[in-house]
C-alpha cells in the first residue's frame, strides 16, 4: 500500500506513519499544504490522510477538493482537532470519506484505513453475506448459523451485516455507532459492548467456533479468530 | 461642590450649549425688538419732519411771509405734538422771524438733511433731529422734533434687554450647576457600583429610583451584572470542578506511569502500565469533549446547521441503541408513540440529549423500572419525554441537576461527570427550548421542549392529555 501523510504537527505524522509502516504501508510524509498538493496530484496513492489545517497557505479541504475536482477518486480519511459535527460534515462534503478527530488511537485510525481500503476495492455479491457458517441473505433478510434460522432485530440485522461486510477486519465502536446507529457523537458509555454481547448471545451461542471477537481498547471482529490476532494491544 | 469646568462635566456643556442658544435667541428677538420699536418711531419722525418741511415750503414759498408766521404759530398751538414739535423761521440775517426755538446751530448745518442737533427750545435745551431748508425769500426754515421722549424709549429697550441677558446668563449658570449636580449624583451610584465590583466585590448592584434615563440605565446594567455574577460563579465552578475532576484523574495516570518507571522491569508489565495510562487519558478526553460540547452549545454557534429534522425517528435510534443496555440493566425501555414529529434543530445534539436522559435514567431508575420515551406535539411546539418509574429526585434537588459537574449525594459512587444534564439543558437552550425536570411521583418526567418549527403538524387529538400530565410547574422549569 502506498500511503501519503500530509500532516505539519512531526509527532502526529510520526505516529502516523510509524503505524502505517507497521501494518505494511509504504509512507511518504509532507509537512506542508502546497508541497502536499503536489505529491497528491502528481503521484498515484492507494490512500491519503490529510490534517486540516496546514502551513504553506493550501489547507486540507482544499486539497480534498482540487484532488476530486479532478477527478481522483483515492481514497482519503481526514485528520483533525477540529472535532464539531459541522466540521465533520464539512470535511465529508469536500470530499473527503472519513473523518477522525485528534486525539485518536491508532488502532482507531488503522481500522478506518482499512475500512477504506476495503470500499475502495470492488463489490462482491450483494445478495448474501456469509462467514464460515453464519450467513445473511440480503433480500429475506434470514440469517442462519449452521442452516439453524436467527431471530434478530432489524437494528441487531444492521449491525451484524455491519460486521459480515468488513469480516476479518476490525471495526471500531464509533464505526458502529455512525454506520448502524447514525449516530455521530459519542454516547460514552458502553452501550456498543452491550448491544455486541447480546448479538454474540444470538450468533455465537451454542454454536462453535465463536465468531464475534473484542479487541481490547480498539473495538470487535467478526471472523475467525487468527484475522485479526495482529491487532490485539 | 461641583465647579464648571467644561473638559469634566458633560452637564455644563449642555447647560452652557443651551445657554449660548439661549442668549443667541434673546438677541436676536432683541434686535427685532429694538428695530421694530425705536428704529421704526425714528424713520416713522424723518418722515412727518420731510414732510411738515416740504408742503410749508411748497405752499408758503410764494406767499407772504406772514402767512407763513400764521401757519407756524397755528401748528405750535394746535395741541397735536406741539410738546415735541420745533419750528423755526429765520430772516436772511440769520434772526429769528417765528418759531420755538430761542437757539439753535447756525453753522455747520446743510441743507436739506435730517441731522441730530442741539438746540434750546422753549427755553430748555434739547436735543433735536433738525431739517433746515433755503426759503425763497433768503431765510431759511427749521423743521424737528424733540428726541428726549425718543432716547428714553431707547434707553427703557436697551435697559430692560440688558436685564434680560443678565438674567438669564445667570439661569444658565445656575441651570447648568444645577443639572450637573443632578447628574453628578445619578451616576455617583453607578460609579460607585462599578468601583464596588471593579474592587471585587460582584454582588454589588446600583440603587435604582424612579423611571427616568438613569433609571433604566441602571436597570440594564444590574441585569447585565446578574448575568456576569452567573457566568463567573459558573466560571468558578467549572474551573473548580475542573481542577478536580482533571486533576485526580491526571494525578492517578502520573503516579501509575512514574511507579511503574521506578518499579517495573518486566515489558508486560510496562505495557499494562501503559495502557492504565492510555485508559485514564481516554476518560479524560471524554470529560473535556462534554465540556467543549456545552461551550459549543451554549456559544449558539450551532444554530446555522439547523434542518427540519424527525424527533419521533431521532427518539428511535437512541432508544434501538440503548435497549440492550436497558435489558441489561433490568429496565423495560419503551417508545410510546411513533408519529413522525418535525422540528427544526440538529439531530446529533438532540441525539446527543436524548441518549444523555436515557443514561440517567437507566443509571438511577433502578432494577424493574420501566423507561418510557415520547415525541410530542404539544402547544409550545414539541417536546421530548423521558419519563421513568424510579425513585425520583427530592425536589430540592431539583434545580440543581443541571448544574455542570453537580452530582446528588446517592450517585456519587456511580460511574458519570455530572455533565450530562448540563448539556441537555444547553442543547435544549440552544434549540430556544428548555429542559424540564419534574418529580412525577413516582419517578423523573424530563422533557426537551422545542418551540414550533414551521411546517409541523398540528397537536393530535388525545396527545393533550399527556402534555397536561406532563406540564411543569413554572418554578421547576430550567431554562
Amino acid at each position: 500500500m502506498k500511503s501519503l501523510v500530509i500532516d505539519d504537527e512531526p509527532e502526529t505524522a510520526r505516529y502516523i506513519s510509524n503505524g502505517l509502516r507497521e501494518a505494511g504501508h509504504s509512507v511518504t510524509c509532507c509537512a506542508d499544504g502546497l508541497d502536499g498538493l503536489h505529491q497528491a496530484l502528481n503521484e498515484t496513492w492507494d490512500l491519503i490522510i490529510i490534517d486540516r489545517l496546514l502551513p504553506g497557505g493550501v489547507d486540507g479541504l482544499s486539497i480534498v477538493g482540487k484532488l476530486r475536482d479532478l477527478g481522483k477518486r483515492t481514497p482519503v480519511l481526514i485528520v483533525s482537532a477540529l472535532t464539531s459535527t459541522d466540521e465533520r460534515v464539512r470535511g465529508l462534503r469536500q470530499g473527503g470519506d472519513d473523518y477522525i478527530s485528534k486525539p485518536f488511537a491508532f488502532a482507531e485510525l488503522l481500522a478506518r484505513v482499512e475500512a477504506l481500503l476495503r470500499r475502495a476495492e470492488p463489490a462482491q455479491s450483494t445478495t448474501q453475506l456469509r462467514v464460515a457458517d453464519l450467513a445473511l441473505d440480503l433480500r429475506t433478510l434470514q440469517v442462519t448459523r449452521n442452516a439453524t434460522p436467527l431471530a434478530l432485530q432489524p437494528r441487531e440485522l444492521r449491525l451484524l451485516a455491519y460486521l459480515m461486510r468488513h469480516a476479518g477486519q476490525v471495526v471500531t465502536r464509533t464505526m458502529l455507532l455512525e454506520a448502524v446507529w447514525d449516530c455521530h457523537f459519542d454516547p460514552q458509555t458502553n452501550v456498543i459492548d452491550v448491544q455486541i454481547s447480546r448479538l454474540r448471545s444470538k450468533v455465537d451461542k451454542g454454536f462453535s467456533p465463536a465468531l464475534i471477537h473484542t479487541i481490547r481498547g480498539v473495538g470487535y471482529l467478526l471472523g475467525e479468530r487468527r484475522a485479526g490476532a495482529a491487532l490485539v494491544r | 461642590m461641583p465647579g464648571l469646568r467644561l473638559t469634566d462635566s458633560i452637564a455644563a456643556r449642555l447647560a452652557l450649549g443651551h445657554g449660548a442658544l439661549l442668549l443667541a435667541l434673546l438677541l436676536l428677538t432683541s434686535a427685532v425688538f429694538y428695530f421694530g420699536t425705536v428704529g421704526v418711531l425714528a424713520r416713522s419722525m424723518d418722515g412727518k419732519i420731510l414732510s411738515i418741511s416740504n408742503r410749508l415750503r411748497a405752499e408758503y414759498g410764494r406767499r407772504p411771509l406772514e402767512e407763513l408766521v400764521h401757519e407756524i404759530n397755528a401748528e405750535l398751538t394746535d395741541g397735536i405734538d406741539s410738546d415735541t414739535e420745533i419750528f423755526l423761521v429765520t430772516a436772511p440775517g440769520g434772526a429769528r422771524v417765528v418759531g420755538n426755538l430761542s437757539s439753535w446751530p447756525t453753522t455747520g448745518l446743510p441743507l436739506g438733511r435730517l441731522l441730530n442737533r442741539e438746540v434750546v427750545r422753549d427755553g430748555r435745551p434739547s436735543s433735536a433731529r433738525l431739517l433746515v431748508q433755503p426759503l425763497s425769500n433768503g431765510g431759511l426754515l427749521y423743521v424737528g422734533r424733540d428726541l428726549s421722549e425718543q432716547r428714553a424709549i431707547r434707553t427703557l429697550v436697551v435697559r430692560a434687554l440688558e436685564t434680560a441677558t443678565a438674567v438669564s446668563l445667570l439661569l444658565v449658570i445656575i441651570g447648568a450647576w444645577l443639572s450637573r449636580r443632578q447628574i453628578e449624583r445619578r451616576i455617583s451610584g453607578i460609579r460607585q457600583t462599578a468601583h464596588a465590583i471593579e474592587a471585587g466585590n460582584l454582588t454589588q448592584r446600583i440603587n435604582v429610583s424612579g423611571d427616568d434615563e438613569f433609571a433604566r440605565l441602571g436597570v440594564d446594567v444590574n441585569r447585565m451584572l446578574d448575568r456576569i455574577e452567573q457566568l463567573m460563579s459558573g466560571v468558578r465552578h467549572v474551573s473548580n470542578a475542573i481542577a478536580h475532576d482533571l486533576r485526580t484523574p491526571l494525578g492517578r495516570v502520573r503516579a501509575r506511569l512514574d511507579e511503574a518507571l521506578r518499579r517495573e522491569r518486566t515489558v508486560p508489565a510496562l505495557a499494562d502500565a501503559a495502557r492504565t495510562a492510555i485508559d485514564g487519558i481516554d476518560d479524560l478526553m471524554l470529560l473535556f469533549n462534554k465540556l467543549l460540547q456545552i461551550a459549543e452549545a451554549e456559544s449558539g454557534m450551532r444554530t446555522k446547521s439547523f434542518e427540519q429534522v424527525d424527533l419521533s425517528s431521532i427518539v428511535q435510534d437512541i432508544v434501538e441503541l440503548y435497549d440492550a443496555a436497558a435489558e441489561e440493566a433490568g429496565v423495560r425501555l419503551s417508545v410510546a408513540s411513533h408519529a413522525p414529529l418535525s422540528a427544526q434543530g440538529d439531530r446529533d445534539l438532540l441525539a446527543t440529549a436524548v441518549a444523555s436522559l436515557i443514561d440517567n435514567a437507566l443509571k438511577y431508575a433502578g432494577r424493574g423500572a420501566r423507561v418510557e420515551l415520547l415525541a410530542r406535539a404539544d402547544v409550545q411546539g414539541a417536546a421530548i419525554v423521558v419519563r421513568d418509574d424510579g425513585p425520583g429526585v427530592p425536589a430540592a434537588e431539583l434545580p440543581r441537576l443541571t448544574e455542570r459537574f453537580y452530582r446528588m449525594d446517592r450517585s456519587r459512587h456511580r460511574p458519570g461527570n455530572g455533565l450530562g444534564l448540563a448539556i441537555v439543558a444547553a442543547i435544549a437552550k440552544l434549540h430556544g427550548g428548555t429542559l424540564q425536570l419534574v418529580n412525577a411521583e413516582p419517578g423523573l418526567h424530563a422533557s426537551i421542549r422545542l418551540p414550533e418549527a414551521k411546517g409541523a403538524p398540528p397537536p393530535l387529538p388525545g396527545t393533550r392529555s399527556a402534555a397536561a400530565q406532563t406540564a411543569a410547574p413554572a418554578h421547576l422549569s430550567n431554562p
